[in-house]
């Protein structure tokens, strides 16, 4: 098979969604102005399938993937910064660095995990589409995530110095990465649809083991919100449900009124 | 549908989309209240840098004008702080939301950017100003109505005028932003996409406003507590978890 063929037989899915293009005029708009972060972003938010349909048609997907990973990491550090001030007192504290570092590597971490699920379960669903594909698809997952959550970085910052309860916060943080990622999934399930996906409850189930991924990860990095004096707990295992329980029984108690930080 | 950018009766740029001069600003606020798509158009399409500080202006004056109605019981000194702390709110709360609504303009499909957003959003605080403002005089004569701070039934007449005050602050919300409604759907790429976009930015400021206006506390001084411009602790605990004690000490929690 030559070059030209595989290349044909790739893009066959979106071959023939582009049948569509004339229809809604707007849903396969070639990715113009390069691969610079400023127009990736643009992108992302306005006209994310831009993005998927040049991964697809790229024979490097890695200068698309690069670049969003690079979006996904930025975002992520900045938005863990303003987290690790909740805990932080001075300038010098662990949780100001060391929340942006468990909330980048969590994240990256969970995304390489579920990397293979997403492929397969893709697969499962009638994408038609390369490896390299997937994971550009993950990686702009990850990075609109990412550029949502610095959207709400100054609420978490307003809530953060204003709370005096780590459940509070983690519970308001956990709220918004659910909204965040519902908007990732559903960036998820448009570029299935666009590589030809016949059946979504694949990926549906893959987006409910993502967040539970996720969420499982924000109780073996523990603490991210508030400081028990540890970097990690590695030691004692627990799972996200039970963990969130102890804490939040832990604030209401009437005795714990305020945060046993102060 | 709005026509914009052309000549001719679709837009007709009168003398008051100019902004200039007091009486076109007066005209500009009657055409605000009407909801004039025209100028909405002018303003946020043709992105008139000048439609900023006119929307300003408008909350400053008229929620400036009702937060002094309402420290009016108080004194002279709360009357300042509150005409002071009531526009702080909805600037605050659009400075802290800001990058996010532009975000959610464009990630919902409706093609509404961070400046659009900015744009709609400080239209419709402005209609809300101008309700409160005008309002005013009502609410004072009723204020003047109800005992005050240091009279018998002291706690009587403030939980009677932070129900008025809630109550009357709502429905200017509620005009207002049913106005904006129907100019999102219009402006929007979609009509569907338009009110999502609206509805989100509604969640977004009403929860982080109600943050914010805790933290610039108080507007109605308890009766027993001090005036003062700010709590001595500002940014000591949020909203929602005092609203959850409260729960707690009535038992329902």
């Amino acid at each position: 098979m030559n070059d030209e063929n595989k290349d044909e037989i790739q893009s066959a899915p979106l071959d023939h969604r582009q049948g569509e293009r004339s229809y809604s005029g707007k849903v396969y708009e070639p990715l113009e102005g390069g691969y610079n972060l400023a127009n990736l972003i643009g992108f992302l938010l306005k006209k994310p399938l831009a993005i998927i349909n040049d991964l697809e048609a790229q024979k490097k997907p890695g200068r698309v993937i690069f670049p969003l990973i690079l979006i996904s990491v930025a975002c992520l550090a900045v938005f863990g910064l303003v987290v690790g001030t909740f805990s932080s007192q001075k300038i010098d504290d662990i949780q100001i660095w060391a929340a942006p570092l468990k909330i980048v590597g969590g994240l990256l971490f969970s995304s390489l995990l579920c990397l293979p699920s997403l492929y397969i379960f893709s697969c499962l669903g009638g994408v038609n589409a390369r490896f390299q594909t997937i994971t550009g698809v993950l990686s702009a997952f990850i990075a609109l995530s990412g550029l949502l959550l610095i959207g709400f970085a100054p609420v978490v910052w307003l809530f953060s110095v204003s709370s005096n309860s780590a459940s509070f916060l983690g519970g308001l943080l956990i709220l918004l990465w659910v909204v965040c990622v519902g908007f990732g999934f559903m960036l998820v399930l448009r570029a299935g649809r666009a590589l030809g996906m016949s059946n979504i409850s694949h990926v549906i189930i893959w987006c409910l083991v993502f967040l539970v991924v996720t969420l499982q990860m924000t109780t073996t990095l523990r603490p991210i919100v508030g400081d028990d004096g540890s970097l990690f707990n590695f030691e004692e295992k627990k799972f996200f449900l039970r963990y969130w329980g102890e804490q939040v029984m832990h604030d209401v108690r009437p005795e714990n009124k305020r945060d046993p930080l102060e | 549908m709005i026509e914009h950018g052309g000549s001719g009766p679709e837009i007709m740029v009168n003398s008051s989309m100019g902004l200039k001069g007091p009486a076109c600003f007066f005209q500009n606020a009657g055409a605000l209240c009407r909801g004039d798509k025209q100028l909405l158009a002018f303003w946020i399409r043709e992105g008139r840098r000048d439609s900023i500080p006119v929307c300003m202006v408008l909350i400053i004056l008229g929620c400036g004008l009702y937060g002094s109605v309402i420290g009016f019981r108080q004194g002279p000194e709360m009357t300042c702080y509150v005409a002071l702390k009531l526009p702080a709110i909805i600037f605050l709360t659009l400075c802290v939301n800001g990058l996010l609504n532009g975000l959610l303009g464009l990630v919902l499909g409706s093609e509404i950017g961070l400046r659009q957003s900015l744009r709609f959003l400080l239209t419709g605080y402005a209609i809300m100003g101008l309700t409160l403002g005008a309002l005013s005089p009502v609410i004072l004569f009723i204020n003047l109505n109800m005992p005050g701070p240091s009279a018998d039934g002291a706690l009587v007449g403030h939980a009677a005028t932070l129900l008025l005050h809630t109550a009357v602050i709502a429905m200017a919300g509620i005009l207002a932003h049913v106005r904006l409604l129907s100019c999102v759907r219009e402006f929007a790429a979609t009509r569907s996409a338009g009110t999502h976009t609206f509805m989100a930015w509604i969640l977004g400021n009403l929860f982080v406003g109600a943050q914010i206006s805790w933290n610039l506390r108080p507007f109605f001084v308890s009766p027993g507590l001090d005036v003062e411009f700010l709590r001595p602790d500002p940014f000591n605990g949020n909203f929602y978890e005092a609203a959850f004690r409260a729960l707690q000490s009535l038992s329902l929690l």
